[in-house]
């Protein structure tokens, strides 16, 4: 091999990697340096919002970041006491069965200067509910009810729907108010709002950056700005905060290793069983009590999850209005459920057909080791049960109507958030015959849901109340098994107490710098 | 040599083509996005009218030649999880990829060849040993566990280096080049140490010997000219591995590159992208693969001389 050729290959080599370099150079080195600014709150999350869409907001991943944030609703759900709080709007009430008449808080402007009104608040929810948008906050919280708007004048907004809905603003409370000229045809990455902050910049795949509104309507959060990151394993981020390299970071289960950095906090997370009660032998409610019976909640709680958690006896936590706090746990019994089986297969019943348990990969912490636990404990009392983890998209195929053809009988493994606090929002999904969620149902039972749904205030309370305790007995098409925690970590230098919102709607401006006075919102 | 290129050029084409069909049909088999992007009570008019919007009603066939068409004019879709377009994503994510990978092959390269040198041209010594026991070890730690531990170590308990992110300069390169880097030194240096104790022996080195060179003008001028080509060709096998994404060095260290973009895209079944992804990680790999092949029969005449001819 000559010199010249030798010097040639080098020279390639050198210059592929100088070229490479200086020309990828530009994404990486020019990343703004963090650093500590204590006027800057710094934030991890498990994930980049895919979008901050406000009328995606009910999307755990968008609504963390743009609730209450950058953009606001008219009235918002104190998280503690359940009460609807007035907001954008300053008082509210039902002018006839089927109208609603929100009255709007004078001298809000949006974060561009223009001054909020009834027509935008009028255009928001006619954006996110009427419009062919497909919101997932119109899916989640207005079904497929259309709603009637007017705004008489400036500062009132009419909203009329075509049957009495008693919970109306509890989901207008859902509806984040956006400018009118936004998008009625195409949803928006970064949007305009009233919050007390406003996008700063986004990199995407790398930062979001937050600045105070300057011209907020309210309290000025103590933050002059928020600083977004996010990385997918939680001992990275727990690591993060010990590391003093970040303030909040959300997510974090028992071994991520925050120590006592690590604020344990109720959230409105409940996970079961939801039982495909329509296929052999799950078609038996002697099948269905037994797998009741198999399920050691207590234990699962204590050895699991270490305690983060409370064995469930329903599908909504306490503070959700319909909850039952005189429902008592399905009792552990393994031989009383082996009983039952034998009694199954006795009476002909196909126990023996095998049955689906199917998880999702990483829905919560030690979710595998909770599926192993429970097919041990079902192959135990005499059932023949197989485990199939999937990812999100696939087991979505299984929890949404319509589900796959053919698929046999399976007990698939949920996690059920009521954001809203209502035991509606639970009942229409679960419990109805045909709900979006639900495997299994009576048309006496829908009956009995539809009636409670119209009541209102204890009424509607002990309605509900009582069909969590009737369904187990009437439909039994699930195995509660635990009322979730969750794990903030959260940095000495920051006062901040998480309640049951804080995974969906993180609100910056409860956070302080540490012995600093908490900031009040103007009413 | 361009008659070369040209020749390298036509075979590769081929194995794009099948990889880009493979990516697109496959995807397509993972289950419908549609689940994961409408709201959960959506009507059948909704599904349809989203099917409808994103070309998913249609035969997989009609698809596929529609997604060749767009290629043609450059106009990769749009992405259904953020509404960007793909390209503009993945030309976004793809030179953080390219700066991670290139730097720890050439930190690779460089320390393989120290090593390895060093091993060979003393066997059975201390570097010697040293060098096997980097291979083994390289082979059998996993760089999930690597990566886990040296944010543990480095970061949390001497808190010399950040957890994670590009924020911190050079030392945001550290760990992620460390956890990249130590299975191809370990390939490597044990590639070096062999061609190195086969050109050591070889009479054209005794040669230069007798004629008086010195150690350090025998092993870098006459050994490692001639033990080179293995080292080049298994060098050029590992950076294609990294240009195809550090999965999980980027999902681990949030470093904002194509593997992690990849695996979201798979997650949320946002065909555009993943297709887009792939699309420039092969073009990628196909002129790296080009570029290895022209440096290899530029230092090896046997190759070239065929092609030329």
């Amino acid at each position: 091999m000559s010199t010249s050729t030798t010097l040639r290959c080098q020279m390639m080599a050198v210059a592929l990697t100088a070229v490479t370099v200086a020309a990828s150079g530009c994404t990486v080195a020019n990343s703004r340096h963090g650093g500590y600014d204590p006027n800057t709150l710094r934030i991890v999350l498990a994930q980049e919002p895919p979008t901050l869409e406000p009328c995606e907001s009910s999307l755990t991943s968008t609504g963390i970041v743009v609730r209450s944030n950058i953009t606001e609703p008219l009235i918002e759900r104190d998280p503690n006491s359940g009460d609807l709080q007035p907001l954008l709007a300053t008082e509210w009430s039902q002018t006839s069965p089927n109208q609603w008449m929100f009255k709007i808080r004078d001298g809000v402007t949006f974060s561009n200067g223009a001054p909020m009104t009834a027509k935008d608040a009028a255009y928001s929810i006619d954006r996110a509910v009427n419009s062919d948008l497909n919101c997932n906050v119109d899916g989640y919280v207005f079904g497929d009810d259309e709603l009637e708007l007017d705004t008489p004048d400036d500062s009132t907004v009419i909203v009329g729907t075509k049957t009495p809905d008693p919970i109306l603003p509890l989901r207008i409370s859902f509806v984040e108010i956006v400018p009118t000229g936004t998008s009625m045809t195409e949803k928006v990455r970064e949007p305009v709002g009233t919050g007390p902050y406003a996008i700063d910049d986004w990199e995407y795949g790398q930062k979001l950056y937050l600045k105070r509104n300057d011209t907020y309507w309210g309290e000025k959060p103590a933050f002059a700005k928020a600083e977004y990151q996010w990385r997918s394993e939680g001992s990275v981020r727990a690591a993060m905060i010990t590391n003093d390299e970040t303030d909040i970071a959300v997510s974090l289960g028992p071994e991520d290793g925050a120590e006592d950095l690590g604020v344990p906090f109720q959230n409105n997370e409940t996970t079961a069983l939801r039982m495909q009660a329509t296929e052999p032998p799950l078609n038996d409610m002697r099948v269905r009590q037994a797998i009741n019976y198999a399920v050691n909640r207590e234990g699962i709680v204590k050895a699991l999850f270490r305690g983060l958690g409370d064995p469930a006896s329903q599908l909504i936590p306490s503070g959700v209005v319909g909850y039952n706090a005189d429902l008592p746990l399905w009792p552990h019994d393994p031989d009383k459920a082996k009983q039952l089986i034998d009694e199954a297969r006795a009476d002909g019943v196909p126990v023996d057909t095998q049955i689906r348990l199917i998880g999702r990969t990483a829905q919560f912490p030690k979710i595998s080791e909770t599926i192993e636990v429970l097919q041990s404990e079902f192959s135990d009392i005499g059932l023949n049960v197989k485990i199939e983890m999937m990812d999100t998209s696939n087991q979505l195929l299984y929890q949404l109507r319509p589900f796959p053809e053919g698929a046999g009988p399976y007990v698939l493994m949920i996690m059920h958030g009521n954001q809203a606090g209502d035991a509606a929002f639970t009942m229409d999904q679960y419990m109805l015959s045909d709900g979006a969620q639900a495997s299994y149902g009576t048309p006496e039972f829908d009956k009995k849901i539809r009636t409670a749904e119209a009541l209102t205030g204890e009424q509607r309370q002990d309605a509900f109340a009582k069909l969590f305790a009737e369904e187990p007995q009437e439909i039994m098409s699930m195995a509660y098994i635990a009322h979730m925690k969750g794990i903030l970590g959260k940095s000495p230098r920051v006062d901040y107490t998480p309640n049951s919102a804080t995974g969906d709607e993180m609100r910056l401006s409860e956070m302080t710098p540490a012995g600093s006075a908490t900031p009040t919102v103007a009413q | 040599m361009f008659s070369f290129i040209r020749r390298r050029t036509y075979t590769s084409a081929l194995p794009l083509i099948i990889v880009l069909l493979g990516v697109f049909l496959l995807a397509r088999l993972t289950g419908d996005p549609t689940n994961l992007y409408l709201p959960e009570s959506a009507t059948p008019e909704q599904r349809e009218a989203f099917a409808q919007a994103n070309g998913f009603d249609q035969p997989v066939w009609t698809q596929l030649v529609e997604y060749f068409k767009g290629v043609l004019h450059f106009d990769f879709g749009t992405s259904l999880r953020t509404g960007e377009s793909a390209s503009e994503m993945a030309f976004r994510a793809f030179p953080a990829t390219l700066q991670l990978a290139f730097t720890t092959m050439l930190l690779a390269v460089v320390g393989a060849i120290v090593i390895g040198c060093w091993a060979a041209y003393r066997p059975n010594s201390l570097a010697d040993r040293f060098s096997s026991l980097l291979s083994m070890t390289a082979a059998s730690i996993p760089d999930f566990w690597f990566a886990i531990t040296g944010v543990w170590l480095f970061a949390v308990l001497l808190g010399w280096l950040p957890t994670s992110g590009v924020d911190s300069g050079i030392l945001s390169w550290i760990l992620p080049i460390a956890t990249l880097m130590i299975r191809p030194l370990g390939v490597l240096t044990q590639v070096v140490r062999g061609a190195m104790v086969s050109a050591l022996s070889a009479p054209y080195v005794r040669l230069a010997r007798s004629k008086g060179a010195s150690d350090f003008r025998v092993v870098s001028h006459h050994a490692l000219r001639n033990a080179a080509a293995p080292a080049l060709t298994v060098a050029g096998d590992l950076a294609v591995g990294l240009i195809n994404g550090a999965v999980v060095v980027e999902a681990i260290f949030g470093w904002p590159g194509i593997g992690k973009l990849m695996i979201d895209a798979i997650l949320q079944r946002d065909f555009a992208v993943l297709q887009a992804a792939v699309l420039l990680t092969a073009v990628s790999i196909f002129l790296l693969n080009i570029l290895i092949d022209a440096c290899y029969a530029l230092l090896d005449a046997r190759v070239r001389e065929p092609a030329m001819a």
